[in-house]
């Protein structure tokens, strides 16, 4: 996919960049002493792409000698792709990677230490949760671009149908009775073909955990040593989840493995509610043409819970130029070029000052404003779970044994019980 | 021709030049054949026999394609032995090719013998029957994912008209399976109907000629005339059919992702789910070794066969 820009715009940007960049001292002019080319793999739609095409076209305008490709590679494929490259020494030079999957890249190496291309107090300016999550053994091996999370899309003439209110704050969100009850109410009126679906498709499975911790549960013990789903927590979390299957509450076609986009499914009026993340604004709000809709906050139980989404950007092991490519990683997260990249791609911020100073979204931000309330609520110890290197070998597992207990009746004692011995014989071995 | 053959080297050899001339010739003679097979050669051994070894290589180690290999003898073979998913996925194969592979013969050969006869739009209906096998079977999959969606496919609407349903076609373990193998259906049997047809083009009419002379019946001449002049047909489409349904991966990618539960993972789901979402490439490898020698055990066993049953004819 390529984007092309006027002339004009470039030569705004061009200025706009390098104004901004000679007061902060940022372009190190030793780099752009010779032709670079570099490559960065990532994926996205339309409103991501043309956010990272804006960032390159400032870089550039800004450093004339070097031109960075964008490779667009659909999610589906894009760690099969990715991986394969880097199998064979062809690996992009900067790769967009989520935080549950950068611990497995620096554990083979694949992504560079970036501790030689940063200050000692650089990383102050990050939030620690997205700190902590690109770093392994201490030291980091991408930097934090953007955080995103859930939160409870909903219909509003459906919900107004049905006579149901939503909360307003954060401490009034829904407990999980009153959700069911919500549900359940909208599915006796017949108001929509199913009351709701989760956003947990595509290798997403780890959103499941959300419940989990909002019910007091965690997949490992608290020092990851050992794993603890098969408690009653976890037990009747599978069992929770697994009752909205049962309980015709969800379509069938929406369990973990499936590939059906739930948001084709909120945007048609099929479903009345849906927990998605922040990035479906732009879809939603283009899509969603014969409903009002809004956002409000995430049901809660013995706690609040939500998951820590977004990406950040590594360097490959296979960068001829890493030194420039460590230049433009940080020109991509600086202040100015990550506030620009989040309002335009409906993202949240991960630097402390436009977390503090807030962002002004263009599209929907009330709703946005429900979704930056929510980042508080994300459990630290769900965070460091899922940037264990050895994630992506429980997400498979866990997928499979969720989707058994939601489409083929398997006991959530059962499913419990084959998580448990999995994540244990993956500890083990690791 | 006998003479010149016996004469040409004779003549050839003698002078020095013509001795150098038939050294070449005799080996150009051997070498040509082999020039001749060499581009389809050189291709064959990139894309499947160097494949197939380093496959073989990196199914006795362990490796996560981004590190290196590591060593660990017959490990992932063992571990085979043990992996209940891998069973359940072997069998789905067997049951979803013990499905496809005759039905998809038969239907196949009946199309292709009533095709075979003047009807009208006859050459229309060939294109029907046939379009889905041009089309990428990507497309194909997507197609039949929108036709058998759950909640706006167009069969559950039309269910819904009559009364029926909504079935939970891709997403209950009941219908999942017998959803993928109406599809597979869906593509196989044109691409069978169009082999038997070139197949039943090339029987002289002399024969039926020959058989209605003898008083043949219509079921007689099919029996004794068509079927067995269509065995050698029937063993490619057997052979070729068994390797798609043990080979099927793109079918089930797109339209049920394997599941619900593993109600649909084929083996060679379950190989690509091992090398890319667990990032197991070496296990990946085993388990792919052991499809490659049941495929090549099977044709082997058809092979055989097939020759003994033509030695009989």
């Amino acid at each position: 996919m390529t984007q092309t820009f006027d002339r004009r715009t470039i030569l705004k940007a061009g200025l706009g960049a390098s104004a901004g960049l000679m007061v902060t001292g940022r372009v190190n002019s030793s780099l752009a002493q010779s032709p670079v080319r570099l490559t960065m793999a990532v994926w996205g739609g339309k409103a991501e792409v043309e956010a990272y095409n804006q960032v390159i076209a400032k870089y550039q305008a800004a450093n004339p000698n070097v031109s960075i490709r964008l490779d667009v590679i659909p999610f589906g494929q894009f760690y099969q792709q990715l991986d394969t490259r880097l199998a064979g020494r062809q690996a992009p030079d900067l790769f967009r990677v989520t935080y549950q999957q950068v611990g497995r890249y620096a554990l083979g190496k694949a992504a560079i230490d970036l501790s030689q291309f940063i200050d000692s107090g650089y990383s102050a300016a990050f939030t620690p949760s997205v700190w902590s999550a690109v770093n392994y053994q201490d030291k980091p091996y991408a930097l934090p671009h953007h955080t995103d999370t859930f939160a409870l899309f909903y219909n509003a003439d459906m919900l107004a149908q049905a006579g149901v209110t939503v909360p307003t704050s954060l401490d009034q969100a829904w407990t999980w009775e009153r959700f069911i009850q919500v549900a359940k109410l909208l599915k006796e009126k017949s108001i929509g073909s199913y009351p709701f679906a989760m956003s947990w498709q595509n290798s997403a499975v780890h959103r499941w955990m959300i419940y989990l911790y909002q019910h007091g549960g965690q997949l490992l013990n608290n020092d990851l040593t050992a794993p603890q789903i098969n408690t009653p927590a976890g037990i009747e979390t599978i069992a929770w989840t697994q009752s909205w299957f049962k309980e015709g509450l969800v379509p069938p076609s929406t369990s973990v493995k499936s590939a059906e986009p739930v948001q084709n499914l909120f945007a048609n009026g099929t479903v009345a509610m849906m927990l998605n993340g922040n990035w479906q604004i732009p879809f939603v709000n283009q899509q969603m043409t014969k409903f009002k809709w809004g956002v409000t906050y995430l049901p809660r139980d013995v706690a609040m819970a939500d998951d820590l989404g977004g990406t950040c950007v590594a360097i490959s092991r296979d960068s001829k130029n890493p030194e420039v490519a460590a230049d433009f990683l940080k020109f991509l997260v600086n202040e100015e070029n990550m506030r620009d990249y989040i309002s335009a791609a409906q993202f949240l911020p991960v630097r402390k000052s436009l977390v503090e100073g807030g962002v002004q979204y263009a599209l929907r931000p009330d709703e946005m404003k429900v979704f930056v309330e929510q980042t508080k609520t994300i459990p630290q110890h769900l965070v460091s779970t899922v940037v264990l290197p050895t994630w992506g070998k429980f997400n498979p597992k866990l997928a499979d044994e969720l989707d058994l207990a939601f489409t083929s009746g398997q006991s959530p004692e059962q499913t419990a019980q084959n998580i448990e011995a999995h994540v244990k014989n993956i500890l083990l071995s690791s | 021709m006998a003479d010149l053959s016996m004469t040409y080297p004779k003549e050839r050899s003698e002078t020095t030049t013509s001795r150098k001339s038939g050294w070449w010739s005799s080996y150009r003679s051997r070498l040509t054949p082999y020039l001749f097979i060499a581009p389809n050669l050189l291709l064959f051994s990139i894309f499947v026999f160097f494949p197939l070894l380093y496959a073989a290589y990196i199914s006795v180690h362990q490796w996560s394609l981004i590190d290196a290999p590591e060593f660990n003898g017959v490990q992932n073979y063992t571990r085979l032995l043990s992996d209940g998913q891998f069973w359940q996925s072997l069998t789905n194969t067997v049951i979803y090719s013990a499905a496809t592979v005759p039905t998809s013969l038969i239907l196949g050969l009946f199309l292709a013998i009533g095709l075979n006869r003047k009807l009208a739009a006859r050459t229309l209906l060939r294109s029907i029957y046939f379009l889905p096998v041009v089309v990428s079977s990507v497309a194909t999959a997507v197609i039949a994912a929108w036709l058998f969606n759950d909640n706006y496919g167009i069969i559950n609407a039309l269910l819904k008209q009559a009364g029926v349903g909504p079935v939970a076609w891709l997403s209950s373990p009941r219908w999942a399976l017998p959803s993928i193998i109406l599809t597979t259906l869906w593509v196989r049997i044109g691409f069978c109907m169009v082999v038997y047809l070139a197949a039943l083009q090339s029987i002289s009419p002399s024969y039926y000629e020959a058989a209605v002379i003898d008083g043949a019946t219509r079921p007689q001449q099919f029996r004794f005339v068509t079927w067995p002049l269509l065995r050698p047909t029937t063993f490619l489409l057997l052979i070729l059919n068994v390797i798609y349904s043990f080979q099927v991966f793109d079918l089930i990618y797109v339209m049920t992702g394997g599941g619900p539960g593993f109600s649909t993972t084929m083996i060679v789901q379950y190989i690509y789910q091992a090398a890319f979402a667990s990032s197991e490439m070496g296990y990946a490898s085993a388990m792919g070794m052991v499809l490659f020698v049941l495929i090549l055990l099977f044709t082997l066993i058809q092979w055989r066969i097939n020759r003994r049953t033509e030695q009989f004819v």
